[in-house]
């Protein structure tokens, strides 16, 4: 009846282009059908008046949930953005514990703890070294005492064997006194004299024999001492020195590789912080889309307006006129282009129910189902 | 432990391992070097595979004897075992050592 006469899906036409009467010639058409025309331009006012109403429920809608969603999204961005920026700050003071380790509050390098160990072992083998040369001078020490005291035994062997002859000569001397008789007495009695000083040296090289068993006997535990002492083992240290070698450059490349992986991370998390903000600022473009939505629907009102008021003249200027009644054909063929089961049901509701779109469902993600109530049927 | 002399007792062969029970000999074989005066001492460690801290103890007391005799004295091409212990008491600080 209005024009809407092509295919639904003709991308190139638009509905308020297409509900555009056919050109009238006013100087062809008679008077007597000149009512037939009024009465199609109010039907097409009244439908028009009702898509407009339509048109500014579903902006309103739409404003209103774009809004609503830009909202929670700028909400998640903005705790997402403080996660990154405590992300980052974490990630930062990983920095410090690639480095070194935390000894009474303070951070101490690797390589200083690498130094210290190393110094502290080099001390040890020092010390070790030290006590192995002082040892073994003590072992030639000993060795030289051993030999003298050894030098002393003959000494005493000698003695016993001149004590032994010195025995025996006084012994003779005793026999050579007897011999004499009287004339033998004072001989004997120099004799016997002989003899008791030979049993006192006889019992001193006993004592002194004893002495010098003792001071072997010490010589030797000794020097079995000092080589226990001068012998010590050096092995573990020499392997000990290695492995510590080998684990404390495995901790500082281990460090050195933390260290840049922590770098790069902290760059990486910067640029999340960064890119999140960005992204808070860039999701207040919803109140650009309201603004822009209010200045659709004031221009929408002001049309709504408009019609309404050139029907209110033109049928009390014409009381004869039939009220407006919808076209159903051309309604079905508009709402045959919308694709979302509710917006077409909610233009259903208004364009020929006359029900209010706020009381109809919105179009939410996930809830294209279509509408079963009023005229939607039809459809 | 086996012991060869050259260049009229200043040059010292060691070979096999020097340990404790070696100062006896060792210490004939100080004498020996000291007997001499001028030469340089070189001590070719070359074939020895093994030293104990004794050994080391030892060596250091040469070298105090040297130091008083004023002669100087060279501990040659240690490897191994003789050679990491060198460097664990870092022998080079203390001696010539030459490779």
């Amino acid at each position: 009846m209005f024009g809407l006469s092509r295919k639904p899906h003709d991308a190139t036409a638009v509905p308020a282009a297409a509900a555009v009467p056919q050109r009238i010639h006013l100087e062809v058409v008679p008077p007597s059908q000149h009512a037939e025309l009024l009465q199609r331009w109010m039907s097409l006012a009244e439908m028009q008046q009702r898509v407009i109403q339509a048109l500014v429920a579903e902006v309103a809608q739409t404003s209103s949930f774009v809004e609503t969603e830009a909202d929670a999204l700028s909400g998640s961005f903005q705790r997402l953005a403080i996660s990154a920026q405590q992300q980052t700050a974490r990630v930062d003071s990983l920095t410090s514990l690639a480095n070194g380790i935390e000894v009474e509050g303070k951070s101490v390098p690797i390589e200083r703890i690498t130094a210290l160990l190393e110094g502290t072992l080099g001390d040890v083998v020092e010390k070790i070294l030290h006590l192995s040369k002082d040892s073994m001078s003590m072992v030639y020490a000993l060795d030289e005492l051993n030999a003298n005291v050894q030098r002393v035994e003959k000494c005493m062997e000698q003695l016993n064997s001149i004590n032994s002859t010195t025995n025996m000569l006084a012994l003779n001397a005793r026999i050579e006194a007897e011999r004499a008789g009287a004339a033998g007495a004072a001989f004997r009695i120099v004799a016997n004299e002989v003899r008791e000083l030979s049993k006192a040296t006889q019992n001193l090289a006993a004592t002194m024999k004893g002495e010098l068993k003792a001071v072997t006997d010490g010589i030797a535990n000794g020097h079995a001492t000092l080589r226990r002492v001068a012998t010590i083992d050096m092995s573990d240290n020499i392997l000990a020195k290695e492995r510590l070698e080998v684990l404390m450059k495995a901790l500082v490349d281990r460090g050195s590789a933390l260290e840049t992986i922590v770098a790069d991370a902290v760059k990486e998390s910067e640029m999340i912080s960064a890119d999140v903000d960005g992204m808070v600022t860039g999701i207040q473009f919803q109140d650009r889309t309201r603004q822009r939505l209010e200045h659709v629907v004031d221009a929408l009102h002001v049309i709504d307006q408009a019609l309404e008021e050139i029907k209110g003249s033109t049928a009390a200027s014409l009381p004869g006129l039939a009220a407006a009644a919808p076209d159903i054909e051309w309604v079905k063929k508009l709402l045959e282009r919308f694709t979302l089961g509710e917006t077409r049901a909610r233009f259903v509701a208004h364009l020929l129910d006359g029900g209010r779109p706020a009381d109809l469902p919105e179009d939410i993600p996930g809830n294209n189902a279509p509408s079963s109530s009023g005229s939607a049927e039809l459809f | 432990m086996k012991v060869e002399f050259d260049d009229n007792g200043a040059r010292v062969y060691i070979s096999g391992e020097f340990t404790f029970t070696d100062h006896i000999a060792f210490k004939a074989i100080a004498d020996r070097v000291f007997e001499g005066q001028g030469w340089p001492i070189v001590i070719d460690l070359s074939k020895l595979e093994f030293i104990d801290s004794a050994g080391l103890g030892m060596l250091l007391i040469v070298r105090d004897e040297a130091s008083k005799a004023k002669r100087s004295l060279v501990l040659r091409g240690p490897h191994g075992q003789v050679k990491r212990m060198f460097a664990v008491t870092k022998f080079d600080t203390l001696f010539t050592v030459e490779a």
